[in-house]
């Protein structure tokens, strides 16, 4: 029994003297218990993904790249171009100039509309703060993280590429998955 | 009349004891205290509150009812208190009942990110509204003038623009319409508000309701920074803001200087900055190639043209400077005229002026005025001088003055004047009687003859004698306030001695010479930079400092006559085009035609398109580096907001490259080192940097070193008689009226160009009754030959036998009249076309 420690002193468990008859066993005991996690695993199968072949699907809150959107019945742009994502993202990767709606040219709901509209992907940081500073539901995170490029211009996605309908290139993870 | 001292009393705010200068509006004095209350209406620059807003409400121990922050003076003693619950609820409560019917629409609102509303709603409000029926609407937006657009849904009927209206620009344009929840800011029979300041009710605005169209959703506040510098437009050189967003210039507001511009700008300052992206400015150098076609050039080709052909007139050379030039700028320039060409033939005027010594006496420190005296002097005389066009914002300070501390105003001058109205005396003297007037002025204060130049200026000499006796009896803060052209054309040299007699007689530079607090000239010069580059030594007879020379100069029209014969050969204009800006057009134009012109120009005028060998574009007003001098003596900096489109290179540089070329052994690589040298050479600068300079600018005359400004003249006595103006026999006395409109900048940029003026000749009814003009009828103006076609306008302030054309038009209007009438006395012929 191992006695009630004094409040100054520590009682130190110590393994087995090294060497001696008993250590053959003990290394070779050990080897085996090593190799039934190796044996083990190699019965379960692989568990590698085939990516890009196979993807694994993404959660519905995943923040990826992200979406402008427009009204389903009028067809007009939802961003009126207030600039707020662009003064709440912490990465500065937005930029918005705005522009006049005219009786001839209407292009959003509002009076003004975005006229130019551009996230730099290689900045940003997927925080969704943007998604969360928009007062029109304009913009928000979609499910795709695919978006390497071999150029960082091309990482610089004007309002067209935002606002248009998204390959279906990731996989969502349904209700409850 | 002396300035309103305060005496510092102790009041409690919030349970802390705050010293503050007595009979101050408690909104100013809690600040003091690190306490702020909220204010929609208060602006202490609009003048008396109005506590139409009711959001300053707070606790006054003693007085049962909560009372207005804004219109309530602090008094020793006062126990206010802005937390109590009270206080709380009604902060609450008025704002509440503003959102009532304001819309909620900051997200495409211009104003949101730096609304009032929008702060005080989150700092003071109860955050949740209780009232669900729907809001008022009006029709949004409108157009409140080309410059200007209305959003009354948003309006929270502060009363601040038509104040601004009624008692600061005194336009008397914007009024309240309607009554009760339908009352709404508007113009009579929803005129277009046009008004030379109506931009400053954007700045005043504290929501979203008046906006500014040509920065009409260009930017939200988190996109811009802001770059401080001068205006350099006009002599006013009020301070200014320029809102940056990717290197451009999308909104100009003023930078409140007091003793500059008290925080208001004209709209030419406000909207001119479009001019700078115009595609008409010019981007690179350009060179007269054989066919006779100006093409781009690289800046080597340029310097090296324009020092060859530099070379070889030598000290047959003679430069104008003018517009915008910088101190800098037009040291650099007399320093190459002198030291590398070794000619004397320097002007900064537009047109020939009083000699070195006069001058000397006339910018004296001890009998300089500045421009918070003329609001706060006993009598303001203006001479030849129309504000709106010399300087708008002086307007604003004499109406200030005026309106609210009873500075009496006088106007004399050739023409009407916008400030007629505020005015005890108005003396309407014939053009060209300039000297007459003077001399006819300082001989009743002097006890003299005044009835022998009067009538030679063809006043009565009643009418003088009775603003002699006026200015006699005025407190002793008098400013005489005169434009370039009271001292301009032959007779300037007797007009300034003249002038220089009145300040004596009215011991405008104090009893014992050493100047007095509130009383002095003012003069202000036709260019915005005339006072720094005649202090500079852009002069045919001072050199830096106003020293004298050896060997002066020709005179404006000297060159004019040099340049057209074989006298001189080159001519360098920075930042003035010869036939645009100066009078005498077809002397000019023949002296182009017949000589090398060197220029530096943001746009191809007529002068720079037709006759340039060279051309050097200039930087935009919010580009330019280096210094500039008020017409009171602050020197003030301007500094660049923007950087340079990459053709165009500072004013500075192309001066040092050109004097490189010429043999020029000394290095300059930034304007302070050029500001550096200026320094070294005008001894009442003298150790003055640009640190101390700084933001607000320094008044030199107050420097110790403004002991070494070169002594006038002190022979006073007239030397000639009164030049005598012609008679009109049946012919009219033309006069120019130059609008403040007439700058290219103005011309370049899209939201002004519709204030570009047109060719308008005003005349007395009685005399378009004679010739048989009616009002909007064409006429023809002609001058020994030249004749121009104008617009008639009938106008009864005019004295009958006066013609007042319009100067700076498109095709060239009054300056195109030319012969006698360049020098500002001439007849004209009128009759209708």
């Amino acid at each position: 029994m191992t006695p009630a420690p004094e409040h100054d002193s520590y009682f130190i468990e110590r393994g087995p003297e090294p060497g001696g008859t008993g250590a053959v066993g003990r290394a070779f005991g050990e080897t085996l218990r090593g190799l039934k996690t190796t044996f083990g695993r190699l019965v379960e199968g692989p568990t590698t993904v085939q990516y890009p072949e196979e993807k694994i699907p993404v959660y519905p809150r995943f923040r990826g790249r992200h979406r402008l959107h427009r009204f389903e019945d009028t067809g007009l742009e939802k961003c009126v171009g207030c600039s707020l994502c662009a003064a709440a993202c912490p990465a500065d990767c937005i930029r918005v100039v705005a522009a006049e709606n005219t009786p001839d040219h209407r292009v959003s709901g509002g009076e003004r509309y975005a006229a130019v509209y551009e996230i730099n992907m290689s900045r940003c940081i997927f925080c969704g703060y943007c998604e969360l500073a928009c007062p029109f539901d304009a913009i928000t995170m979609g499910n795709d993280f695919e978006l390497a490029d071999y150029t960082r211009s091309d990482l610089i996605f004007t309002k067209e590429m935002l606002l248009a309908e998204p390959l279906e290139r990731t996989p969502l993870r349904a209700e409850g998955e | 009349m002396p300035r309103p001292q305060r005496s510092p009393i102790t009041f409690t705010i919030d349970g802390r004891d705050v010293v503050a200068p007595e009979g101050t509006m408690l909104a100013d004095a809690a600040k003091v205290g690190d306490v702020e209350i909220p204010v929609f209406c208060y602006e202490p620059k609009l003048g008396a509150p109005v506590g139409a807003c009711r959001m300053c409400l707070v606790e006054v121990e003693g007085i049962p009812k909560l009372q207005t922050a804004c219109s309530t003076p602090v008094k020793d003693g006062m126990v206010v208190n802005t937390t109590a619950p009270k206080v709380k609820a009604a902060q609450e409560s008025v704002l509440e009942f503003l959102l009532v019917n304001h819309p909620l629409d900051c997200p495409v609102c211009d104003k949101g990110g730096e609304c009032p509303l929008q702060d005080i709603s989150y700092g003071w409000g109860r955050g949740l509204s209780r009232v669900a029926e729907p809001k008022r609407h009006f029709t949004k937006p409108l157009e409140l003038s080309p410059l200007i657009a209305i959003d009354r849904e948003r309006c929270i009927l502060c009363y601040r623009c038509v104040r601004f209206s009624q008692e600061v620009a005194e336009d008397h344009q914007l009024v309240f319409l309607e009554r009760g929840a339908d009352t709404y800011v508007g113009t009579f029979d929803s005129h277009p508000y046009v008004a030379p300041f109506s931009g400053n009710i954007i700045e005043l605005c504290p929501v979203g309701a008046l906006t500014s169209r040509p920065y009409r959703f260009r930017a939200r506040p988190w996109d811009i920074e802001g770059g401080g510098t001068v205006c350099t437009l006009c002599p006013g050189q009020c301070n200014v803001t320029h809102t940056v967003r990717d290197e451009r210039v999308l909104r100009t507001l003023s930078r409140e200087n007091d003793a500059v511009d008290d925080g208001w700008l004209c709209d030419k300052g406000r909207f001119s900055y479009q001019a700078a992206t115009a595609p008409e400015r010019l981007q690179q150098p350009l060179v007269r190639d054989a066919d006779g076609n100006l093409q781009p050039a690289s800046w080597d080709d340029a310097l090296d043209r324009a020092a060859s052909i530099l070379r070889a007139s030598g000290e047959r050379t003679a430069a104008i400077a003018g517009g915008r030039t910088l101190n800098e700028e037009g040291y650099l320039l007399q320093r190459l005229l002198r030291d590398q060409l070794s000619s004397p033939h320097l002007e900064s005027r537009i047109a020939p002026g009083p000699s070195r010594e006069l001058l000397a006496a006339l910018h004296a420190p001890a009998l300089q005025a500045t421009v918070p005296d003329l609001e706060f002097a006993h009598h303001v005389l203006l001479l030849d001088i129309e504000p709106q066009e010399a300087a708008p914002i002086l307007e604003l300070r004499l109406r200030k003055g005026a309106r609210r501390l009873g500075t009496k105003l006088s106007v004399a001058g050739p023409r009407p004047s916008a400030l007629d109205p505020r005015a005890q005396h108005v003396l309407r003297y014939a053009p060209g009687g300039n000297e007459g007037f003077l001399k006819a002025l300082a001989a009743a204060l002097e006890g003299g003859d005044v009835s022998g130049p009067a009538a030679a200026a063809g006043i009565d000499a009643a009418a003088v004698s009775g603003l002699a006796d006026t200015l006699k009896a005025a407190g002793e803060d008098r400013v005489i306030l005169y434009s370039d052209a009271l001292l301009s054309g032959p007779g300037a040299d007797e007009s300034a001695r003249a002038l220089l007699r009145i300040a004596a007689a009215l011991s405008l530079s104090g009893e014992d010479g050493a100047g007095s607090g509130g009383a002095g000239l003012l003069g202000i010069p036709a260019t915005t930079n005339g006072r720094g580059l005649r202090e500079a030594g852009v002069l045919p007879d001072a050199g830096p400092g106003l020293r004298a020379v050896a060997h002066p100069g020709r005179d404006l029209p000297g060159i004019a006559e040099g340049l057209a014969g074989s006298e001189l050969d080159a001519l360098i204009a920075l930042g003035v085009d010869p036939i645009a800006d100066l009078q005498g057009r077809a002397a000019w134009r023949q002296a182009l035609g017949a000589s090398h012109l060197i220029a530096v120009s943001s746009f191809l005028t007529e002068g720079v398109a037709g006759y340039a060998a060279v051309v050097f574009p200039q930087e935009a007003p919010a580009e330019q580096e280096g210094t500039l001098t008020h017409p009171d003596g602050r020197v003030q900096r301007a500094r660049p907001a923007v950087r340079r489109p990459d053709g165009i290179r500072s004013g500075w540089w192309v001066l040092a490259q050109l004097a490189a070329r010429l043999g020029d052994r000394t290095t300059l690589h930034t304007a302070g080192m050029a500001f550096a040298e200026l320094t070294a050479e005008v001894p009442f600068l003298a150790g003055l940097t640009l640190d101390e300079i700084g933001g607000k600018g320094v008044r030199w005359p107050t420097l110790a070193e403004a002991a070494t400004w070169p002594k006038g003249t002190t022979d006073l006595e007239p030397q000639t008689d009164a030049t005598v103006v012609p008679p009109a026999n049946g012919a009219l006395r033309l006069a120019r009226q130059s609008s403040p409109w007439r700058i290219p900048e103005v011309a370049a940029s899209k939201a002004l160009r519709f204030l570009v003026p047109s060719a308008d000749a005003r005349l007395a009814p009685a005399d378009a009754e004679r010739l048989g003009i009616t009002e909007g009828s064409p006429v023809a103006l002609s001058v020994d030959g030249t004749e121009i076609s104008a617009t008639a306008r009938l106008d009864s302030r005019i004295p009958a036998g006066t013609v007042v054309a319009q100067a700076g038009v498109p095709g060239g209007g009054a300056d195109e009249l030319g012969g006698a009438a360049a020098g500002g006395i001439g007849l004209v012929e009128v009759r209708s076309a």
